[in-house]
């Protein structure tokens, strides 16, 4: 087991800290409500097991877990070139696409999806191309994963762009010195030493894709096993006969799922090799 | 052997450069901003120069007009820079076994517990960088720098961010494994004592050119130029004139070598350590380039004293160190009158610069 060391308490602070803990503890307060209620309110309809077991749920969540994973996965091939570069070549238009990839994190998920529609859709600007090549976009499971990377990409890029420029030049230039290809040193060098941001932008892109809601459902749709992931569930439910009480049994459902994965990222993924102390 | 003949601008900036190193430890020294860092980045494969040749080993590593320009990976250059650059997420092992992947696994091995016991860092072999200490995180780099087969070897300032105790450790350390290496060894630094203990012969570097290329002794008592007896801490240098074959500089008569063809504005320098001083007797003769002379201050560096003596007569102050024992033994403080005499073989004259 290894040392956890938290930074050194210095007395002049205390007054500091003690006046923070308020604010902070509001804060907290404030985030935790929402959550707690939502988990008191689940336990107390006890409905919660026989929604999951309801295979339209079962159905979103699979579909909302798959989706995201896929996006995250699609985000991390292509997005790490395109973050490596901007933190490390110089080319022409550099900063119009630092400020392209930005436009999305700053679009109304709505707008998002109605640009996808006019880009991908059937009488969109690449749709008559697409589909003579027989490849139809919108409203089909893959018009989902196209919706939350488009919204969820940019975080990725953001942070590995920042934990790349992070790491010193110096690194790769000694491993070149030492006989080490530029991809090999990209492999050995520059992504472990950008761990933490990728961890941490994985995250970020994960939750996004899992939150997706205003996107997906205007180029995707709302059709139950093909393009309804949990969000668009409990959109679902909010408006069905059921209300309040189903979306609440499928909110506490993707909260739970949701806070499981996040704990499971962060425990084996942002912490370095552990080392005994010597 | 190691031969350099290159040309490279950034900006204003501009490097000209041409030198060779055999078998030995040659110290590029200069200011900050000199272009010695740049010199090694070129060396190694990190900086296209704009023209010229690099030779190490024997191949031709960069050659603008042949079109030759092997990259860093294919140089079999050794190099430590300033910060080290230990690879943070790696042990000791894996660090100094980096360059290493053409070896099998016992062939690594055995060669990481080569350069462990070469650079005395048994037992580390399983520490992480954070966990050593400075002295111990710059021999992993020299190790890993050394673990592949290396034509030469480049050190830029490795010893700068070390204690003064750490550092002339590791000196003696650099001295050892130079012997035991057989390999061109190019060293940075800015700082003169490491540079006058470690070269075997010195380049002194300013503004991206080598004004003075020899021999360490030979830089250090007979510079080339007057920025070369400033950069190598010669503390005094005078302004002076040589008219009809007579020399005056900061006010004094002096007898000194000077250089053919040289006539009107002159420079001339001495270190301070090479100044002689003697007890003034008023009876004796004052033979030539002896001045009587008054402590005015003085400073004690422990192991050395620094004089200012001004001259009673006409004349600068002159700066006279003397080391403690004979410091004690003249019991300098006792008297206030002295003779220096700045010997003719350690007078250097320059024709003074223009602008």
């Amino acid at each position: 087991m290894w040392r956890r060391r938290g930074p050194a308490q210095r007395p002049d602070q205390r007054a500091l800290h003690a006046g923070f803990a308020g604010p902070a503890g509001l804060a907290l307060l404030f985030l935790a409500v929402p959550v707690l209620a939502l988990v008191y309110e689940a336990a107390t309809a006890g409905d919660v097991g026989d929604r999951l077991t309801n295979e339209q749920t079962l159905a979103a969540l699979r579909l909302s877990l798959a989706t995201s994973t896929l996006t995250l996965a699609l985000a991390l091939v292509l997005v790490t070139p395109l973050a490596y570069l901007l933190a490390r070549a110089e080319f022409p238009g550099k900063r119009v696409v630092d400020t392209l990839i930005d436009l999305p994190l700053v679009l109304p998920p709505t707008v998002a999806g109605v640009a996808l529609l006019v880009a991908f859709g059937r009488r969109g600007v690449l749709g008559s191309p697409l589909e003579a090549s027989g490849i139809e976009l919108a409203f089909t499971t893959a018009a989902v994963i196209v919706a939350q990377l488009f919204v969820s990409a940019p975080f990725l890029a953001r942070s590995l762009k920042a934990g790349f420029e992070a790491v010193d030049p110096a690194y790769e230039a000694v491993s070149a010195t030492l006989g080490v290809s530029p991809l090999r040193t990209f492999w050995r060098v520059s992504l472990p030493l950008a761990r933490p941001a990728l961890v941490g932008g994985s995250v970020l892109c994960w939750a996004r894709a899992v939150g997706e809601l205003g996107a997906t459902l205007i180029f995707a749709g709302n059709f139950e096993g093909r393009t309804q992931t949990m969000p668009l569930a409990i959109i679902s439910a909010f408006q069905s006969s059921d209300g309040l009480a189903g979306a609440i049994a499928l909110s506490v459902i993707l909260v739970a799922v949701a806070f499981a994965l996040l704990l499971l990222l962060r425990v084996t993924g942002v912490e370095p090799r552990a080392r005994a102390g010597s | 052997m190691l031969r350099v003949d290159i040309g490279l601008t950034i900006g204003a900036f501009e490097l000209a450069l041409d030198f060779a190193v055999d078998h030995e430890l040659v110290v590029l020294f200069g200011p900050s901003g000199s272009g010695k860092s740049l010199t090694l980045g070129a060396l190694a494969g990190l900086r296209t120069p704009k023209r010229g040749r690099i030779e190490i080993g024997g191949r031709t590593v960069f050659d603008r007009a042949l079109g030759i320009n092997l990259p860093p990976q294919r140089r079999n250059v050794g190099y430590v820079v300033q910060q080290l650059a230990l690879f943070p997420h790696l042990d000791v092992t894996a660090n100094v076994a980096y360059g290493l992947g053409g070896l099998d696994r016992p062939a690594r091995r055995r060669r990481v517990e080569e350069l462990l016991a070469l650079l005395k860092l048994d037992g580390l072999d399983r520490r992480m960088p954070v966990e050593l200490s400075g002295g111990q995180q710059q021999r992993v780099a020299l190790a890993r720098a050394l673990a592949r087969p290396t034509d030469a070897l480049l050190l830029d300032e490795p010893f700068s961010a070390l204690d003064e105790a750490l550092r002339s450790d590791l000196r003696a350390e650099l001295i050892r494994l130079r012997a035991e290496l057989e390999l061109p060894v190019v060293f940075v630094t800015h700082d003169l004592r490491e540079a006058h203990l470690l070269g075997d012969r010195i380049a002194v570097l300013d503004q991206g050119r080598i004004l003075q290329f020899g021999a360490r002794e030979q830089v250090f008592r007979a510079p080339a130029s007057r920025r070369v007896a400033e950069l190598t801490g010669v503390q005094n240098i005078f302004r002076g004139t040589v008219a009809g074959g007579r020399l005056e500089a900061g006010g004094l008569p002096l007898h000194a070598t000077v250089p053919p063809g040289v006539d009107g504005a002159v420079d001339v320098t001495i270190r301070a350590e090479l100044c002689n001083l003697r007890r003034f007797d008023p009876e004796g003769p004052l033979p030539e380039n002896c001045f009587v002379a008054r402590v005015t201050s003085e400073l004690a560096f422990g192991s050395m004293h620094l004089l200012r003596l001004a001259p009673e007569a006409a004349g600068v102050p002159i700066e006279v160190e003397i080391a403690t024992r004979p410091y004690e033994v003249l019991d300098v403080p006792s008297r206030e009158h002295w003779v220096v005499e700045l010997p003719a073989p350690d007078l250097h004259v320059f024709p003074a610069r223009t602008g």
